[in-house]
């Protein structure tokens, strides 16, 4: 294959795509947040014995984790437009982000909660600690240090899925390639670049993790 | 004996494989089958009939173009934004897709002459009154994304400070009236043609075609890898004779009910 790069075009864009890259990692850090307060209610839901409660975390589980995100998008703009609900392509992804984090988040949870074995709980109950105290010393840290990585890959997952984007519309990283390629059709060279840019931003993420694991957990992770 | 064919064989195959020389019109000679790219949501330029088979003006000139180089034609469905990368990957040998010839894509593409002129048209419910392209300006406006006349969209709104809060883009032609269907936006921009099939079905019976893009024509040509000068000439020479062997009245009449109008002859005739 002969193809003769012409990397300036790119460069001249540089500020539109930092500005995509900005929106890519607005949506999927706000999409992270809300799905873990999410994540947390759904958990508590599943493990409750009330019923109701319980079909509807694992309606909402079943699907987020059984459906494709492209799906998900595609629902959140045009299936909700459909019924004349309009959602911006921001709102859409961002929607759509926070059901399939708060789908797969609430199985972590669960899973980081339910490996806690109880009899540890009683045990610290004949030390003389209160529930409050119990949670707070004994089972949180436990269970925060096996859920960490699992959290980080999921919002790595975010970040990547949030290119899902294009498909409504949206002028994150991706849309903003897309855009910018068909001036110029310099297609290799936006689509090069912009992956390079993807594969910083989470190159980054996991760094500063890691760097925050160290810290929480003094190394006992 | 056995090793001196053996060689022999060996110096034919390498020989074959080696051909320097062959450029895309020899490859696609010698393969038998045109690899046509074709945007296939995008009537009635290219889209899927009733038997869920590629149909339209586009894929009629690629049909054409195989009967000239006496080959087998595959149509292969391309978006927008597919187009250049199927060329660059060399899953199609041209495309015939409503290309606009900016000056820009020419450092990347080679265009061959004119084949089609566009017009860019506003199209909206019949109750937003849409008059001139100006009245765009507090309204919800969405067009593909990639396109031209997003492009020319949004430097006609920055010209004029509109600013892009009110602009939507959609991934594809389809989801553009989608999206106008459903009401997401107040007004898309389209080729003229496009909406006027559009406007043909019963469910855009309510939709008015409004202005046009001012002082614009779309002005769109087949691209082939910009390095294929010979394969370029060969398509140019294809363009000039579908005018002259009557092939562009008779694709017309097709797809648009007349002959070809004297003006767009003229346009491509002069390669304008």
């Amino acid at each position: 294959m002969t193809y003769e790069f012409h990397w300036n075009v790119v460069f001249q864009k540089m500020p539109e795509l930092l500005n995509g890259a900005f929106v890519t990692l607005h949506v999927s850090v706000l999409a992270m947040l809300l799905g873990i307060v999410i994540a947390i209610l759904l958990a508590i839901a599943k493990m409750n014995n009330s019923k109701p409660f319980c079909y509807v975390a694992t309606a909402w589980v079943e699907t987020a984790r059984n459906t494709p995100a492209l799906f998900q998008i595609y629902m959140a703009y045009f299936g909700l437009g459909a019924f004349g609900i309009h959602l911006s392509p921001y709102v859409a992804v961002l929607s759509a982000l926070v059901f399939i984090n708060a789908g797969y988040l609430t199985e972590t949870f669960r899973g980081g909660f339910q490996s806690i074995p109880s009899t540890q709980y009683s045990a610290s109950k004949s030390l003389g600690m209160n529930s409050i105290q119990v949670y707070r010393y004994i089972i949180l840290p436990q269970m925060l240090r096996r859920i960490y990585h699992p959290m980080t890959n999921q919002f790595v997952w975010s970040i990547l899925m949030s290119s899902l984007g294009i498909l409504v519309g949206m002028s994150e990283l991706s849309g903003t390639t897309q855009r910018l390629q068909s001036l110029s059709f310099r297609t290799l060279e936006f689509f090069i670049v912009a992956a390079v840019m993807y594969f910083i931003i989470t190159k980054l993420v996991l760094i500063s993790s890691s760097l925050l694991s160290r810290k929480l957990f003094r190394g006992e992770i | 004996m056995i090793r001196k064919l053996a060689t022999v064989v060996l110096a034919f195959v390498a020989a074959g494989s080696m051909n320097a020389s062959a450029d895309q019109l020899d490859t696609v000679i010698q393969r038998g089958t045109l690899n046509c790219g074709v945007v296939l949501d995008f009537p009635p330029m290219g889209y899927f009939d009733k038997d869920n088979n590629p149909a339209g003006f586009d894929v009629d000139y690629c049909n054409d173009l195989g009967a000239a180089l006496g080959v087998d034609v595959n149509v292969l469905n391309l978006t927008w934004g597919d187009r250049i990368p199927s060329l660059v990957s060399g899953k199609t040998d041209v495309v015939i897709g409503s290309t606009s010839d900016t000056l820009e894509r020419a450092k990347s593409v080679g265009f061959t002459y004119p084949y089609f002129v566009f017009k860019f048209q506003v199209i909206s419910p019949k109750d937003k009154q849409i008059s001139s392209f100006d009245d765009l300006k507090n309204l919800k406006v969405g067009a593909a994304l990639g396109t031209t006349y997003e492009t020319e969209y949004l430097a006609y709104a920055e010209k004029n400070g509109w600013g892009t809060d009110n602009y939507t883009a959609f991934k594809s032609e389809n989801d553009a009236f989608l999206g106008l269907y459903q009401g997401k936006v107040d007004a898309i921009i389209s080729t003229n043609t496009n909406i006027a099939t559009k406007l043909q079905s019963e469910e855009f019976e309510d939709f008015v075609a409004g202005p046009f893009v001012p002082k614009y024509d779309d002005v769109v040509g087949l691209i082939a890898k910009r390095s294929e000068g010979a394969w370029i000439q060969y398509l140019n020479l294809f363009l000039v004779h579908q005018i002259r062997d009557g092939n562009l009245d008779k694709r017309y009449n097709q797809h648009f009910g007349s002959d070809a109008p004297a003006d767009l002859i003229q346009t491509l005739r002069d390669n304008k």
